[in-house]
């Protein structure tokens, strides 16, 4: 029976290349999965993008292609990733630089475009495509902010044809994430993953998009972030990331590389099968619907564990289209205060931070304030100590953030309150440099386009 | 005449079930995964939707929906209107909802013995 060996090798943009070297020295893959694109992310990638139109992409690649890249290429392993983001295309070409550079050759990069809606959402309004926020429903085209980017979170199929024709590297754009999974396990078994009609295509492409959503967010499936394997006795400063030993007929094992640190076990797969995953019957991706509540999860021995189980139901006729934009502008800036009278200052100090706004030429529009430590995380959600409790703190940290439409406020702001340093109560610091001055907020709108506007394409760039 | 006298106890939701959440635009997902089968069994009993919106007061500003996930023996929340926005808007320091899981741990579930 055919097998195919993948790792979950980063679970987001900024993770580790630790666990993915370690995989691919070992040879304990057959290919590496990379997930670079959290919702958020491209709204990072786009004020990359701003600065440097050659930018957009994951910048971890450059690393990735002089560390990770030679060794797993050396051994015949794969690599598909969503690293691409807002600008596959570039990403190829620096990493084809960076290969040359190295003396590698032979290396067949797949970039995979067409989820870049930026400039169709005119065309879309003039067609009258309805643009309706998934939250509250409102239309996108009553909104007032600017487009800063648009993206379509598209499927499988470019992966697969990638793979079939050759690609070593795949640096996607905004491929839904376990899609990738789904994309490599349709080329090894080879599986029709175009338009399905049989319940056993539905049912293999729910267990190939199982497992990519298993292995998406790396070392959370293997005892990164687990409450259920708490104390967490084992290491995590080499923590081997999640591997899929996914068999043809949609049974897999889930396991780790050998002298690695977490643990593989049904609470830590159990954790990451739940997350995110909202009603398990009708988990909604680009190329199915899968309905994971009849799911066979074991533990076989240590750090191996079963799944099977997992079926399929027709794919959704409208795909998920984020479109970001530039809603105004978030500053902050943090306060400490020391014992005595901890608590009884820093009120004091958000007093005058108020009033003092009050006269200053500042529009603010939203504004928080946090005790650090104590209502940082959970805000109103807990209930705080009295003041004479809090008084007695060592210390205590005040978060000010605030919210405002043009980049010149914050700086206003926060220069204005500065003087409280010494016009202030007493036991103050404040660390200039830990705050955030202006930074762009694009947050991002999301909404459902139908499928049949969205034209994928692969293109090729040979080291 | 005899009276029955409803003896309560109170069961730590930590002591019981692990628990982890994630976002999704404006909508916060917490799964909780029972400790053992007879733990799933009191949290199916017990811990409701509504008790989980309360717990999380004005963080929580939409509809929360429990789906029941047997074959993992977990429960999940799906919270909507509770992550200020989402993500990319939120004025919160957590602002992907990852520490929902943490405060939701926190519950204490009164239960008649």
């Amino acid at each position: 029976m055919k097998k195919v060996r993948i790792a979950g090798a980063q679970g987001f943009y900024g993770d580790s290349p630790l666990g993915a070297i370690s995989i691919a020295m070992q040879g304990a893959a057959d290919y590496l999965m990379h997930d670079a694109l959290a919702e958020l992310t491209l709204s990072i990638l786009q004020k990359d993008k701003i600065k440097d139109p050659t930018l957009g992409y994951a910048r971890d690649i450059e690393v990735h292609a002089r560390t990770l890249y030679p060794i797993a290429f050396s051994k015949g392993i794969k690599i598909v990733t969503n690293s691409g983001g807002l600008n596959p295309e570039s990403a190829a070409e620096k990493v084809k630089a960076i290969l040359e550079k190295q003396g590698i050759k032979g290396i067949k990069i797949a970039t995979i475009t067409g989820d870049d809606m930026l400039s169709r959402l005119t065309e879309f309004k003039d067609n009258n495509v309805e643009l309706n926020n998934l939250d509250d429903n409102s239309s996108y085209y009553d909104s007032k902010f600017p487009p800063t980017h648009a993206n379509v979170y598209i499927g499988a199929q470019k992966v697969k044809q990638a793979l079939d024709e050759g690609a070593n590297l795949i640096l996607a754009g905004r491929v839904a994430d376990p899609c990738l999974a789904l994309g490599i396990i349709a080329h090894e078994f080879g599986w029709n993953i175009d338009e399905s009609t049989t319940q056993e295509d539905f049912d293999r492409m729910a267990f190939a998009i199982t497992i990519g959503h298993i292995l998406e967010c790396g070392g959370q499936a293997s005892g990164g972030n687990a409450y259920s394997e708490w104390p967490m006795n084992y290491s995590l400063s080499d923590l081997g990331y999640p591997i899929a030993h996914v068999n043809e007929d949609c049974t897999a094992i889930l396991t780790k590389a050998d002298n690695t640190g977490g643990k593989v076990s049904r609470n830590t797969i159990r954790e990451q099968l739940v997350y995110e995953i909202h009603d398990p019957t009708n988990y909604i991706t680009p190329d199915v619907v899968v309905d994971l509540s009849n799911i066979k999860l074991e533990d076989i021995s240590e750090n191996k564990v079963s799944i099977s189980g997992i079926k399929g139901k027709t794919r959704p006729e409208k795909l998920k289209l984020c479109i970001g934009q530039h809603e105004g502008f978030v500053t902050e800036q943090f306060f400490f205060f020391s014992y005595p009278f901890a608590y009884d200052k820093l009120q004091m100090f958000i007093k005058a931070t108020k009033e003092t706004w009050q006269k200053l030429p500042v529009q603010i529009l939203e504004s928080r304030f946090n005790i650090i430590g104590v209502n940082g995380l959970h805000e109103d959600a807990v209930e705080i100590p009295n003041a004479d409790e809090l008084n007695q703190r060592s210390e205590l940290g005040l978060r000010i953030a605030i919210k405002h439409k043009d980049d010149r406020t914050g700086k206003t702001a926060i220069a204005g309150i500065v003087c409280l340093g010494l016009n202030g109560p007493p036991g103050v610091i404040s660390v200039p440099g830990w705050g955030n001055m202006n930074r762009a907020m694009l947050s991002l709108f999301p909404c459902l386009i139908p499928r049949d506007l969205i034209n994928p394409e692969v293109k090729y760039v040979e080291v | 005449m005899i009276q029955k006298i409803n003896k309560m106890k109170t069961i730590k939701l930590i002591d019981i079930a692990s628990a982890r959440s994630g976002d999704k635009n404006n909508v916060c997902n917490i799964g909780v995964m029972a400790k053992s089968v007879e733990d799933y069994a009191t949290l199916k009993k017990h811990l409701t939707a509504d008790l989980v919106k309360a717990h999380f007061k004005g963080l929580i500003k939409g509809k929360v929906e429990r789906y029941e996930w047997d074959s993992l023996e977990s429960l999940n929340f799906v919270c909507h209107e509770a992550l200020d926005g989402g993500a990319s808007r939120s004025m919160r320091m957590d602002s992907l909802g990852k520490n929902f899981s943490s405060h939701l741990l926190r519950l204490e579930l009164t239960i008649s013995e």
